[in-house]
């Protein structure tokens, strides 16, 4: 019988045990009076023999070498009869421990999907992506891109070759519109243009069919071919295995489908699950156009696949095991720097030339994919799991003070069996089984609602109309972490008061027939974790305070435009075959239907739009300017219909608005916000000026500042040109201003683009107002739980407040007693109990102070407007815990001054 | 808490003098105590303190083998059995006994 068997019949085990003692001195019994012995002494001779029969047993327990075991389900048992006689402690120890540690496991969930966990490929630890780094504006940071030439990936793969290494090419994630089978209803997908050898670079396998191969991605233009993903054949397809071999349209131009990717396996960038994959070859045919950085002198309407000037492509590279990243990394730079050398050395202006050439490639972690979010949400992410962890502390505080309160009501317990011969580290662990049975049902319980919680946090934290998409459903490194959690928890709660009691004083507690004298003042258990308590709540509500002053300060912020009553939809007229050459009527048919709808004040196109999470950044001339470095030349521009700025609510603070008489055949003009103005042409007026981007620029007119990328982004600057001099610009966002309901205006906006184009797919109709919350809704998330929780926080600490000054109180009646009866006055008795709340309210305040300090600048890049030693949150958090410790306080002291002293002298 | 040794033995000889008792036949835990004694001619006397715990341990690792079965009396017992592993160790038991009572005895008759 192995271990655990031996436990198993540890009842079966202790019963053949007493049988076969019992037949040892039966048989004894049997010769000693066939020996001629009277019976009654010949079992006691026999008895005495044995010398006890108990002692025997435990011996033979011993030697089973499970007795650990054996003891800890002994210790749960017991603990479970303990939380039988307390139920009413149990069930809320248990549910604060359960809401705490699934509070935990939650965030802990994002965090696992976000920022911790491999991708689902084999040795993902071998996979890099590239960037390349540069000294930004000032010339003191670096900046990563990531993004590079299909050329260039294929001198790095070459360079690469060396070393094993393989590197596999991708374009950004973008939307794309699907119509498949007869329905021709059109769908927006996630799609993604991979090169031949991603998937093998990846070493992602199929599941249906096949992948995309290298023979796949040889011709521009050619094998039009897709895979798609296990979620979107589940989604789209119902898992229809005869999919393989079907034809759908992507973006208008048909694809064959080949196979369906490893379930799981949903591309590299983690937040943006792709759908279908298809060849880098296709980019003109399924009219990618989205995220590239494009020199001047490239020719954008052409395939992009072998223009060097054009970089669109992610590289991902997976370097075999032995060889490390650095090489490969040391590869990629040679390889970079040679091309890089012949293009600086071009550049005339030696400064400009100095900046090129500060730039370098190298290879970065790819082992958990890209994510957007981990620079946007990962910092949140990571206040959030900070904050829960407190509170779980703060909980676990108090949960220690409530068992070393019950602890003392079973002082006597302990005593005793401290008095029979129990050693001290029997009692600890069996206080501690009793605090850890507690936080393992509390953890389970948590697992239960710990999904749902990541969940809330995923649609909490979206910027868009759906929730973040990452994948949060439980998973071992969650039920691990929540296992964790739980031991960390239970130890932490109970191992003070188990240290406390096992101490007991065996002579005291006896005789003072069970009453615990506990160390009256002083530096008690009890108060240190109740000081622990205030500092940790003040820390939390400092934290959480300075967050909502910067959501504060956010919503204060004049946006420059006018959100009211205005709805706005995102389409791609691409996606349904327009052309630039049938752009212009396509805009005109959509303005003219937006306004027929009913109530529409003013309507307005444009190729970008604002807080459309769309940008388009091209660097300028400003003849007679010396260009600085970096992105000093760089403004972001837009193109719009005449009618934008009024539709907006933008004011054109000098010059003049677009006209009607601005045409192809007349000169270019612009109209440039208030930063562009005043960063290229300081006090100078700049109306009239001229700047080159491409054309010849003249600026007639300058608008008032705006925060087109989001509420939180610093306007930047911005040139505008108008669509009336540029009809084949791509349109991309409309708007609509209603006088009367926005929910019927977003209908009639619906139906005006289904009257332009019944095939256009349109991602979403939603107010201006909605997307200006959105680029907010970080800060609304972290602003509300972290005060959320920095309340409940201070909730319970005062609670644990309370209960050590009640509980001193309580204590203290006799004292008290005498000094009334001696002449004290009420108000000298409420002071002299209300000093006790003062001391522990200030030392942690203290603590809590000086813990602030250093930390709340980690929390620095997530504020606005605010220090992170900010006056006023450190100034209000004191004042909350002080008012809400006082009022605490302030009860047990007024029970304490109505003592009556008579009675009081009676107690003992 | 283990029960104090309170055995005349030589520390670690009652593992070998049960096994060596089991290599005859199967015996049940009164009897081996009783065959000891005999065999010794009553030189030796077995501690029930001890026995006890001393079988358990000797089965647990593998030496023996137990099994519930009915005594001429008609009571169920329970009987050890020596094991092919249990075998080897009465060897190796020996040995290392005779090697230590011959190292003693040189040394006695050396003084």
């Amino acid at each position: 019988m192995n271990w655990v068997m031996r436990v198993w019949h540890r009842d079966r085990l202790d019963r053949d045990l007493d049988k076969e003692l019992r037949f040892h001195v039966d048989e004894e019994t049997r010769r000693l009076v066939a020996g001629g012995m009277r019976p009654d002494d010949a079992r006691r001779t026999a008895m005495a023999a044995f010398g006890g029969i108990e002692p025997i047993k435990e011996a033979a327990r011993d030697v089973r070498g499970s007795r650990w075991l054996e003891d800890l389900v002994q210790d749960a048992r017991y603990a479970a009869r303990t939380m039988r006689r307390a139920p009413v402690f149990a069930t809320a120890a248990v549910l604060s421990l359960a809401i705490g540690i699934g509070a935990n496991t939650a965030v802990f969930g994002v965090v696992d999907a976000l920022l911790l966990r491999p991708l689902p490929v084999p040795d993902a630890g071998e996979l890099s992506y590239a960037v390349r780094t540069g000294p930004s504006t000032d010339g003191q940071m670096l900046q990563a891109r990531s993004r590079f030439s299909y050329p260039a990936a294929q001198r790095f793969a070459a360079e690469l070759q060396a070393v094993h290494g393989r590197v596999g090419a991708m374009a950004a994630v973008t939307r794309m519109q699907v119509t498949a089978g007869a329905d021709d209803q059109a769908e927006l997908v996630l799609g993604q243009l991979v090169g031949g050898s991603w998937f093998g670079v990846l070493g992602v396998a199929a599941q249906r069919g096949r992948l995309l191969a290298e023979a796949d991605d040889v011709d521009i233009g050619g094998a039009p071919v897709a895979v798609i993903s296990d979620r979107y054949w589940t989604r789209r397809f119902g898992r229809d295995p005869s999919v393989v071999g079907s034809t759908i349209r992507l973006n208008g131009y048909p694809v064959t489908i080949v196979g369906v990717a490893a379930p799981r396996f949903e591309g590299f960038w983690i937040g943006e699950p792709v759908d279908v994959w298809v060849p880098t070859g296709l980019q003109q045919q399924v009219k990618y156009a989205a995220n590239a950085d494009i020199d001047g002198d490239a020719k954008s309407t052409q395939p992009w696949r072998p223009q060097d000037r054009i970089a669109w492509l992610t590289l991902v590279a997976r370097v075999p095991s032995p060889t490390p990243r650095s090489v490969a990394s040391s590869a990629m730079d040679v390889t970079f720097r040679r091309d890089l050398e012949p293009l600086a050395a071009k550049i005339s202006d030696p400064q400009r030339r100095a900046f090129v050439l500060r730039t370098h490639a190298a290879l970065a972690d790819g082992s958990r994919g890209m994510s957007s979010l981990r620079e946007d949400f990962g910092a949140a992410i990571i206040v959030l799991m900070a904050t829960v962890a407190l509170v779980l502390l703060i909980a676990c505080a108090n949960l220690a003070n409530l068992l070393m309160a019950r602890g003392a009501s079973r002082a006597r317990e302990f005593a005793l069996r401290l008095s029979l011969g129990a050693r001290r580290g029997r009692l600890v662990r069996q206080l501690l089984t009793e605090s850890l049975a507690l936080s393992l049902v509390g953890g389970v319980l948590s697992l239960l609602f710990a999904k749902a919680g990541s969940d809330a946090l995923l649609r909490m934290a979206s910027d868009g109309p759906a929730p973040l998409s990452l994948d949060v459903s439980t998973s071992w490194p969650i039920v691990l972490f929540a296992i964790a959690a739980s031991m960390v928890t239970g130890v932490l709660f109970g191992l003070m008061p188990a240290l406390r009691f096992s101490r007991a004083d065996v002579h005291d507690a006896m005789k003072s027939g069970g009453r615990v004298v506990a160390a009256s003042g002083g530096l008690s258990i009890g108060r240190l974790l109740v000081v622990a308590q205030v500092a940790l709540s003040f820390v939390l509500l400092a934290g959480a305070l300075m967050f909502v002053r910067t959501l504060h300060n956010l919503l204060a912020i004049d946006p420059g435009f006018d959100a009211a009553r205005l709805v706005t939809a995102k389409l791609d007229p691409r996606m349904a075959g327009y052309t630039p050459k049938t752009m212009t009527s396509f805009r005109e048919r959509l303005l003219a239907a937006t306004r027929e709808i009913p109530g529409a004040q003013a309507s307005a196109v444009a190729m970008c739009g604002t807080m459309a999470g769309c940008h388009s950044i091209s660097d300028i001339d400003v003849p007679g300017r010396q260009r600085g470095v970096g992105d000093d030349a760089d403004v972001q521009e837009d193109y719009v219909s005449d009618g934008y700025f009024g539709a907006l609510g933008m004011t054109v603070v000098s010059g003049r608005n677009f006209l009607p008489s601005d045409t192809p055949e007349s000169p270019r003009v612009a109209i440039v916000n208030e930063t562009m103005a005043r960063h290229f042409f300081g006090d100078v007026n700049p109306i009239g000026r001229v700047f080159v981007e491409g054309d010849k620029y003249e600026i007639v007119g300058v608008v008032r500042d705006s925060r087109i990328n989001g509420l939180r982004d610093t306007p930047p600057r911005m040139a505008f040109y108008p669509f009336s001099q540029h009809p084949d610009t791509l349109m991309r966002s409309v708007y609509v201003r209603t006088r009367s309901d926005v929910r019927q205006a977003a209908e009639g906006l619906r139906a005006a683009i289904r009257e332009a184009d019944r095939g256009l797919a349109v991602r979403e109709v939603v107010t201006l107002a909605e997307l200006e919350e959105r680029s907010i809704a970080r800060e609304r998330l972290v602003s509300t739980l972290t005060s959320t929780f920095g309340l409940l926080a201070v909730a319970v600490a005062c609670l644990g407040l309370y209960a050590m000054v009640s509980y001193s109180v309580s204590r203290r009646t006799n004292e008290i007693g005498i000094r009334l009866a001696l002449g004290a006055s009420p108000a000298n008795v409420r002071w002299l109990i209300m000093r006790e709340t003062l001391v522990l309210l200030v030392v942690g305040l203290c603590v809590g102070i000086a813990a602030t300090m250093p930390t709340a600048r980690l929390i620095a890049s997530l504020l606005y407007g605010l220090t992170p030693r900010d006056p006023v949150a450190f100034a209000s958090a004191v004042a909350v815990l002080s008012v809400v410790a006082m009022l605490a306080g302030a009860w047990p002291a007024w029970r304490a001054s109505r003592v009556d002293p008579s009675l009081a002298l009676r107690i003992d | 808490m283990a029960a104090a040794d309170r055995s005349d033995l030589l520390q670690g000889t009652l593992d070998m003098l049960i096994l060596k008792t089991l290599d005859a036949s199967p015996l049940h835990g009164y009897a081996i105590a009783q065959q000891i004694n005999r065999t010794s001619r009553a030189l030796l006397h077995v501690p029930q303190g001890s026995l006890y715990p001393a079988l358990h341990r000797l089965e647990n690792r593998g030496w023996l083998d137990a099994q519930w079965t009915e005594t001429e009396s008609g009571r169920e017992a329970k009987v050890y059995k020596l094991t092919r592993k249990g075998r080897a160790r009465l060897e190796t038991e020996i040995a290392g006994w005779r090697r230590l009572t011959e190292g003693i005895a040189l040394v006695l008759e050396g003084a």
